[in-house]
């Protein structure tokens, strides 16, 4: 018993050290914090850095990158939380809850307005300066068009180039189109049925003529824009009108183009199952594959998997009837880097941000990865000497114009669009893929999608306006937008 | 105990009941009350009962084929007489101990109809004139209900020879000295006396069956055209998925109490069954 009873006092002493020494450590760690660590010499500020390790070498160039930042920066420490593409969201948006929220986070293009609309993201006006501007193309930092603006004010800093996110491009094998007899790339939808048939005929099961990642339509979000309003085949919207445009002949002709090319056992064998978009790059670096639509990250992984390959990149095809589209750009940036609103220490984590946006950085990232950086002036002459940089970048400038931007605009028009797009049953990806694989009319689903879409968008501006919301088709219409031409904001 | 079970088994539960009942995206308090709405837009939903169907198909396949399948594999290895049995037993529990994420990736590329081993070998053979494409639209729901059998066999396995030591050798030696087959003990002695456990092993792979979701995700995303779409691919979609600006897990989570429901009503339905089935082993 006495020996029970010693050792109940002794865990009651520890338990008692225990409760002191937490008690003194939290006032300690209190006193830092209203005192601010800054006035303690030697004390280093922590910010962290919540990002997805991606491209493949990400993980390290990030760390190199930040030690770099370091050493200049010798009162800030950078703790960086790694979290995978798909869960970062997820992953930031549960740090926020739980009241531990990263001080700089990666949040990409729609995903950085679910942090904004939760008040997370911090506005960075005060911080910047004239210098700081002058870093990206003139005027492609006005609030109207920049991408990075909220409410007029600036909330996030772009890592890519603008015309990135949006541009996309054929990549063509020229050996194997040679090989095959086909002198030139193909410009129109029809040249390409023809030669991607040709090809895949004559390859004995080894070559094939064509083939595209499914990834919720993503093949027909190409062609489509060449047709018609890129809106269409975004959300099934036509922004001119503001009525739903499923039955549009440009997205139909999309889809029969595929379904035909499917049908005639023309694509590569199991392309409708590929879930990894290294599946198709790797084909078609192999050479197992003579043409494909691809967005412009790929051009690197394909030339870094087999670096003699014989590659064009050109612009994605057109209907024989000529172009009627343009793809477009909602903005000149697409938003990724965020500062917490409830940062401890914005200063740090402001110089933290303005490291990820600096030139220095910009040229580092461009030089490991190839990607074209929101900071052109760092890369613009190594691009320009390097032919599938140079390639991206012309059919940009061809095939890409700037359209409007329901999101920006107004309210009504974000809720509206990101309704549309959260609404999955209404989307005509799942309508598309059915006639593509079953070899269906895709013009049945459209007109039962299309009405049923018509019908969500007035019972959505009902819903609400009982939210105090005003929004209307009109938040979805533009009808001086000619798909055609380069839009100007403020253009209706 | 009791402080953990609430922590971790009752209050996730009871919460997506409540969630269920709101339109929210899952970040701050859930105010947008629905009532009924995400259940009546659930329960109308074309894509959820197919999910549902298929899901459904995943433990009919387990019980009317894994289960025997193991069960004649088990008394196989049973078999005193059978040489290195230990070994016929480790190869079929190894897929049991492998990342289903890593198995799913393998069997994809082994599947591929451009270059993968499987057609490889049957084309080399002439057992087809040209590659089949395992995980198409037709075929992608059979292939991985094959490969989630093979994945989970060797556990269905271990506990029917768990059950079969159970079986007393008194038993069999007197079915020997009665002159009785290899058939006859198999349905006069083993069968009976396994029969009990049996229940509690179709109730297990029951359970196991309703959520091949890794499986799934790994080799086709519930996909192609959402031909391998199961519950737990359906409600990931919709309260996870990257693409969707706003994620609906209020939806998510009704998606989720609905099949809750129906699973709990299936099991239930077979209560009754299953008790006489185990009272008439047990006798």
């Amino acid at each position: 018993m006495n020996n029970v009873d010693l050792s109940r006092r002794s865990l009651l002493r520890l338990v008692g050290a225990g409760a002191v020494a937490t008690a003194v450590g939290g006032l300690t760690s209190a006193c830092n914090l209203v005192g601010g660590s800054e006035k303690s010499s030697g004390d280093k500020v922590t910010i962290k850095v919540a990002l997805t390790p991606d491209p493949s070498g990400a993980s390290q160039f990030y760390r190199q990158q930040f030690d770099l930042f370091e050493k200049k920066n010798q009162g800030i420490k950078i703790e960086v939380i790694e979290n995978p593409s798909l869960q970062q969201l997820n992953a930031v948006e549960l740090m926020f809850q739980q009241g531990n929220p990263p001080d700089v986070f990666r949040a990409q293009d729609d995903g950085f307005d679910r942090m904004f609309e939760r008040g997370w993201t911090a506005s960075l006006d005060q911080y910047v300066t004239d210098e700081f501007t002058s870093r990206f193309p003139a005027g492609s930092l006005d609030p109207a068009t920049s991408g990075l603006h909220r409410d007029g004010k600036l909330c996030t800093l772009p890592l890519v180039w603008g015309k990135w996110s949006s541009v996309r491009m054929l990549l063509v094998n020229n050996a194997v189109l040679k090989q095959h007899g086909i002198a030139a790339p193909p410009k129109t939808w029809e040249e390409l049925e023809q030669s991607a048939t040709k090809i895949t005929q004559a390859g004995g099961g080894k070559v094939f003529g064509f083939a595209a990642m499914w990834n919720n339509g993503d093949p027909i979000k190409m062609f489509q824009p060449t047709a018609g309003a890129w809106s269409i085949a975004e959300v099934g919207v036509d922004l001119r009108t503001g009525k739903a445009a499923v039955t549009d002949p440009s997205l139909g002709g999309a889809v029969e183009l595929l379904r035909r090319l499917h049908a005639g056992k023309v694509m590569m064998p199991g392309w409708e199952t590929w879930t990894d978009t290294a599946r198709i790059y790797t084909a078609f670096a192999k050479e197992q594959l003579a043409m494909y639509p691809a967005s412009p990250f790929q051009v690197n992984e394909v030339r870094k998997l087999n670096a003699k390959i014989d590659m064009s990149v050109l612009p994605i095809p057109v209907p024989a009837s000529g172009r009627a589209g343009y793809s477009g750009q909602r903005s000149n940036f697409s938003p990724l880097w965020s500062m917490s609103a409830q940062s401890k220490h914005p200063d740090q984590a402001w110089k933290v941000m303005d490291f990820l946006a600096s030139k220095e950085f910009h040229l580092a990232y461009y030089e490991k990865f190839g990607t074209l950086t929101a900071v052109e002036s760092a890369w613009q002459d190594q691009a320009a000497a390097n032919p599938d940089q140079k390639a991206i970048m012309d059919v940009a400038a061809e095939a890409l114009r700037r359209g409007p931007n329901p999101v920006l605009t107004s309210p009504g028009g974000k809720e509206l669009w990101n309704a549309i797009r959260g609404k999955q049953d209404l989307l005509w990806a799942d309508a598309a893929q059915q006639s593509i694989l079953r070899n269906q009319p895709f013009a049945g689903p459209a007109a039962q999608l299309n009405a049923k879409l018509d019908a969500f968008i007035d019972e959505q501006a009902k819903a609400l306006a009982g939210k105090g919301i005003t929004a209307s088709r009109n938040d979805l219409t533009f009808p001086a937008w000619n798909p055609l031409e380069l839009y100007t904001p403020g253009q209706k | 105990m009791l402080l953990l079970f609430v922590a971790f088994t009752l209050w996730p539960m009871v919460a997506s009941w409540w969630y269920s009942f709101f339109d929210w995206d899952g970040v701050g308090p859930a105010t947008d009350w629905v009532g009924f709405g995400n259940f009546a837009e659930v329960l109308q939903s074309g894509a959820f009962w197919h999910a549902f169907g298929n899901s459904f198909l995943f433990s009919l396949v387990a019980i009317f084929v894994e289960m025997p399948l193991a069960l004649l594999v088990a008394i196989l290895l049973n078999s005193q007489r059978l040489r290195g049995r230990n070994l016929y037993r480790l190869f079929l529990f190894l897929p049991v101990v492998t990342t289903t994420a890593v198995i799913g990736i393998v069997f994809a590329i082994m599947l591929d109809p451009a270059g993968g081993f499987v057609n490889g070998l049957l084309t080399s053979v002439g057992l087809v004139d040209a590659p089949i494409t395992f995980l198409s639209e037709s075929y992608a729901l059979p292939t991985v209900m094959a490969v989630d059998v093979w994945k989970g066999f060797g556990i269905t396995l271990i506990y029917w020879l768990a059950a079969l030591q159970t079986v007393p050798d008194d038993l069999y030696e007197a079915a020997k000295i009665d002159g009785a087959n290899g058939r006859q003990t198999l349905r006069h002695i083993t069968l009976p006396v396994i029969a009990p456990i049996g229940v509690v092993i179709l109730l297990l792979t029951f359970q196991k069956s309703m959520n091949p979701f890794d499986l799934v995700q790994a080799m086709t995303e519930g996909g192609p055209n959402h031909a391998t779409d199961v519950v737990a691919t359906y409600i990931y979609r919709y309260a996870f998925d990257p693409y969707l600006n706003a994620p609906r897990y209020g939806f998510a989570c009704a998606a989720g109490v609905v099949f809750g429901a129906i699973t709990l009503v299936m099991t239930a339905l077979q209560g009754p069954l299953l008790r006489r089935q185990y009272l008439k082993g047990s006798r």
